[in-house]
């Protein structure tokens, strides 16, 4: 298979900084928001199996370069791929990619991500599955792919529907921005430090020379804040999500968002049902199935199901919405996808069934999830 | 780890632990020396696609069923609690007083009313929304029986009863109102005194033409109305079922819709209603007794589908065969009995689930000196114990999925085979159920004692379901005199056998080989074959017994009942063929591959097991005493080849782990000193 495309070489898009019981890991393609390339993913994996292995290693610090944790993976160079007729080496990145988020989900030593700015997509699957996750008054949370024609993947189907009530199906439909109190809030981070004090908490860790999960936590306690949720914080309407998006079907769900419409002259109703209204019908219904049955299942088999929706999406047969969304909001910027089908309605149960089913491609298989051993009683519970 | 450390240290270790006294500081337990948990899930890969059996299984509306599962985790109300790091269990809490169990239920059905669950569940109409409710209300079963029965009786049973015994201006008035709670039904049929014999009842009504009114009556103790779900706390309303009495007429057994609380839970005058108290299960009910001393209810509120009453008092019946007219009574009870005997399979399920998975991680006994303890599925007399119990749950879940089409489709003219295979099944599918709890309890040692782990409570809850909606051993000799019917008319008329699965009577004698080889075990034209044989030959049996008593000067019914013994047999033998064959159409609709293959595994496992269990087979000779033999020998050969899939097998039930039990996953955490302090 062609290796995937890249604007620049890739060697340096990682950067590693040995200290003596830490490995810090920085993302290093700046202006590209730090989004995940094929060699990034494919080192990012490399190094977090290296560091499985060696004993010095006792903790992983994970941040990025610049103003951006990671805006995500690099779909561009996976839609170049798809439109040179080559959907399998799309297909590889994104194999590659969960193959990283599982092995992060179920690692047997602390990784550390310093959220410090944008974590959208592909950023959010390197971090949120890790045991820490550090939010600043910087961070911007968001699962934005239902917009782009995709779904909310890199084992999202696995932790968003764990955050409380439907907060989950909120933001994997709606794709709507989190800053770092509300993920704190909603457990996405499980710290908040301030931007000023994260140069002394990076020294702190690498002090450490600890795997224990209660010190490394009570380190980052040192450092920690309590923030406060903005005033119009959607995380204060938590019970009002729960009652529109614990709805059946999406199409529930923007109905009975529309008949409060009537009735209200609410923000929040009439940006919620913009953005139901702007994201593509195929993606908000394999995204409500795929963030449902996820809630069910354990970490594995959420990125097995995820990795047949997104060959199917890589693919085209069944849609092409994602060449769409990237053509109207990455790359032409209008900003103006026509989406096929159009409608929700159009958009039937066995249509959506069939993401979740295997490729009828004789050289495809299921995503093969490595062995793994040693893990820790959190991980465990995850399986 | 254990395997590391050289056998007499970790001896020694374990005995120091044993021997000194651990103060209040000690450091926490290390798991070293001790047993660690090793999940399956790493150890047994699956070797099929259990996403796609799930969807065999399931049958229909997998996406509607998980959102409900969702639903009920995201809801502090479902009582989720952590047992061990990061596991969260839901379920009931039957720690609980039965007054609070019952507010409870009343609460979870408040939160699902809000959530949309029940839309369409009484006015949505076809087949597609009633699969849906049916799905739906598995899924309540699976968190709590006492919720689903709340449902069914408030559902199913008033508002069925609305629906088929009323008319339309009984559907308008109530049906909408049923669907949001706005009123809260119970179904008033069964007495102190009478259950399965509902003609038997004593409930009187009589019609004052002078006012218009029914008249409803408890004349004696005997006539009040026991076990009524919904009546002890919280129904507003009743279907009553009873004697229509016009002018010293008795017409037999009539419903009428009589209020019995008011809109703030006042009992109404003249209505009496006490409690039927503790349960040994189902304790989140509220069964009472209801005593109706000359309560007047409106003209309108009989339910007169099936027969009416003039305001001048004259009786009015399409029907007038009062035999026929009672059967359109019972009607609605069918719906029961194909929920009963499709809940208890999703109970076994769960029993079958955790011990199954307790058994992929549980220790017993080395079999070597020094060596690793043994997994309690790797002991072959525990696979005996589960895996043949996981093959019958598997051939009863297409049986209950065939029964729900069945039902769903229904036309006038399949009413009898209705009624024939629900009963069958209610009765076998339950029995099943309770077995494979008492089995999966054993199966799981002391912990299957405990609520929390499910299996030994499920027992307490799901036991009523070999009694309500018809008495098991009362239902299975109805199927035997069914099948007499039709052997019968056949014979009589000389017709050929049509309908109930039956045709194969038609066809010559199957005839069993003497001597069985293993692939003539595993074929499935050897297990049709035998299947049919016992069931004609045993028809045959019965008729013959039957006719023989009939000839001695017993009367047809003294002649029925004498002949017990084969018709137990007989009810049986259906019952077995039927699941049979809904289980070889199941597997005849796949494609090959390895799904395919492991379903004709577990088939072969269904066929032997019965074989193996049921004496008739030698009892009347189908299998000679060497071939029972051969069967026996097949059935420990078979529990190894699906040992492997055993995991997999249980996955595939698509139960998510908060529906299981701690004793499900890692028990070892769940009982640690740390999640006590939590």
């Amino acid at each position: 298979m062609e290796p995937i495309n890249s604007s620049d070489g890739g060697a340096d898009q990682v950067l590693v900084e040995e200290h003596s019981h830490v490995k810090k890991v920085v993302l290093n393609r700046p202006k590209q928001l730090n989004a995940l390339s094929f060699q990034m993913v494919n080192r990012l994996l490399e190094l977090v199996l290296a560091c499985e292995g060696d004993c010095s290693v006792k903790l992983i610090i994970l941040k990025g370069e610049g103003r951006a944790f990671s805006a995500g993976g690099d779909v561009a160079a996976v839609v170049r791929d798809i439109s040179e007729g080559n959907w399998k080496a799309g297909a590889k990145y994104f194999r590659i990619e969960y193959i990283m988020n599982y092995v992060m989900a179920t690692y047997n030593k602390p990784q550390v991500s310093i959220l410090n700015g944008i974590v959208m997509g592909g950023g959010a699957g390197a971090s949120i599955h890790g045991r820490f996750r550090v939010a600043t008054e910087k961070s911007v949370f968001a699962m934005p792919e239902t917009a782009l024609g995709l779904f909310p993947d890199v084992g999202a189907s696995y932790f968003l529907p764990r955050l409380p009530g439907f907060f989950g199906e909120y933001l994997s439909l709606t794709g709507t921005r989190l800053d770092g109190a509300e993920m704190l809030a909603c457990g996405l981070a499980t710290h908040f430090v301030p931007e000023a004090r994260l140069s002394l908490l990076e020294e702190a860790l690498c002090n450490a020379n600890s795997s224990d999960p209660d010190i490394i936590s009570a380190i980052i306690d040192e450092f920690s804040q309590q923030p406060r949720l903005k005033e119009k914080s959607v995380y204060h309407l938590l019970d009002i999500i729960n009652n529109y998006f614990s709805r059946r079907t999406v199409e529930e769900i923007i109905l009975a968002l529309e008949r409060e419409a009537v009735n209200t002259n609410d923000s929040w109703i009439s940006s919620t049902i913009k953005s139901l209204k702007a994201a593509s019908p195929t993606s908000l219904k394999i995204t409500l199935r795929s963030i449902r049955e996820g809630r069910l299942q354990g970490v594995g088999q959420c990125l097995i199901s995820e990795y047949r929706m997104v060959c199917h999406v890589v693919q085209g047969k069944l849609s092409k919405d994602f060449m769409e969304g990237c053509r109207a909001i990455l790359l032409d910027k209008d900003k103006n996808p026509k989406w096929i089908p159009s409608k929700l309605e159009l958009v039937s149960d066995e249509m959506v069934d069939q993401y979740f089913s295997k490729l009828d491609d004789e050289d495809w298989e299921d995503l093969k999830l490595p062995t793994r051993s040693n893990l820790p009683l959190h991980v465990i519970a995850k399986l | 780890m254990a395997s590391s450390l050289d056998r007499l240290a970790f001896r020694t270790k374990i005995l120091t632990n044993h021997l000194l006294p651990t103060s209040q500081t000690a450091p926490p337990l290390l798991p070293s020396p001790c047993l660690n948990y090793t999940p399956p899930d790493l150890s047994d890969p699956s070797q099929f696609d259990t996403r796609h059996m799930r969807a065999l299984l399931d049958g229909h509306n997998l996406a509607d069923r998980d959102w409900l599962f969702g639903l009920i985790t995201q809801s502090k109300l479902f009582c989720p609690r952590e047992r061990g790091v990061g596991r969260v269990f839901v379920g009931p809490d039957y720690n609980q007083s039965m007054e609070q169990q019952r507010e409870m239920t009343m609460r979870r059905i408040e939160y699902l009313l809000e959530r949309g669950v029940f839309e369409g569940w009484v006015t949505g109409k076809g087949p597609e929304a009633e699969l849906r409710k049916l799905a739906l209300l598995e899924v309540v079963g699976m968190f709590d029986h006492g919720l689903s029965i709340k449902l069914g009786v408030h559902f199913f049973l008033w508002g069925g009863a609305i629906q088929f015994f009323g008319t339309k201006h009984h559907h308008e008035k109530w049906l909408r109102d049923t669907e949001n709670y706005v009123v809260k039904g119970c179904f008033a049929m069964t007495e102190l005194g009478h259950g399965s014999n509902v003609r038997g009842i004593e409930t009187v009504t009589t019609y004052d033409s002078s006012t218009g009114e029914f008249v409803i009556n408890t004349p004696c103790e005997s006539a009040q109305k026991y076990w009524i779900g919904g009546a002890a706390n919280h129904a507003t309303h009743t279907v009553v079922f009873s004697q229509l009495n016009i002018d010293g007429n008795n017409h037999g057994v009539h419903a009428f819709i009589a209020q019995i609380r008011d809109a703030n839970g006042n009992i109404c005058p003249n209505i009496r209603i006490a409690d039927c108290g503790h349960k040994i299960g189902l304790n989140g009910v509220d069964n009472g007794r209801i005593w109706f001393d000359n309560v007047r209810i409106p003209r309108d509120n009989l339910l007169n589908s099936v027969a009416d009453v003039s305001p001048d008092g004259q009786y009015l019946s399409a029907i007038k065969n009062p035999d026929q007219r009672f059967a359109a009574f019972m009607a609605p009870l069918t719906s029961g009995r194909v929920t009963i005997a499709v809940s208890a399979i999703y109970s076994s399920k769960i029993g079958l689930a955790i011990a199954i998975r307790y058994s992929l991680s549980r220790r017993a006994f080395s079999v070597t000196p020094n060596g690793p303890e043994v997994l309690l599925l790797d002991y072959p007399s525990h696979q005996r114990r589960l895996l043949p119990l996981l093959a019958k749950t598997y051939a009863m879940s297409f049986a209950a999925n065939y029964l729900k089409t069945l039902f769903v489709t229904r036309t006038p003219e399949s009413n009898k085979t209705i009624h024939v295979v629900s009963s069958a099944f209610k009765a076998t599918l339950t029995w099943h159920n309770m077995r494979t709890l008492q089995e999966c309890r054993e199966a799981c040692g002391g912990q299957g004692l405990k609520t929390e782990n499910r299996v030994g409570n499920l027992k307490g809850e799901f036991d009523v379901q070999s009694t309500f909606e018809g008495d098991n051993n009362v239902l299975m000799q109805q199927v035997s005199k069914a099948l007499l019917a039709e052997y019968i008319a056949a014979k009589k008329r000389n017709r050929a056998f049509k309908g109930l699965g039956l045709e194969h009577m038609n066809k010559s004698c199957p005839v069993i080989p003497s001597q069985l080889t293993s692939s003539t075990l595993r074929s499935i034209e050897f297990q049709t074959d035998i299947f049919c044989l016992r069931e004609r030959d045993l028809l045959s049996r019965f008729a013959a017994e039957v006719s023989a008593h009939e000839a001695q000067g017993q009367s047809k019914e003294y002649a029925f009942i004498l002949s017990y013994q084969l018709a137990e047999d007989l009810g049986k033998a259906f019952s077995d063929r039927a699941i049979f064959q809904t289980f070889i159409e199941a597997e005849a609709a796949l494609s090959s591959g390895p799904l395919k293959d492991i379903l004709g595994l577990v088939r072969i496992m269904y066929a032997l097991i019965s074989l193996e269990e049921d004496s008739s087979f030698l009892r009347y000779g189908y299998l000679s005493p060497d071939n029972a033999a051969a069967v026996r020998k097949e059935v420990a050969k078979l529990c190894s080849e699906l040992r492997p899939h055993a995991l997999a097998l249980v996955s595939s039930f698509g139960i998510p782990a908060a529906f299981l039990s701690p004793i499900a996953y890692n028990w070892i955490e769940a009982n640690s000193w740390s999640s006590v302090q939590h």
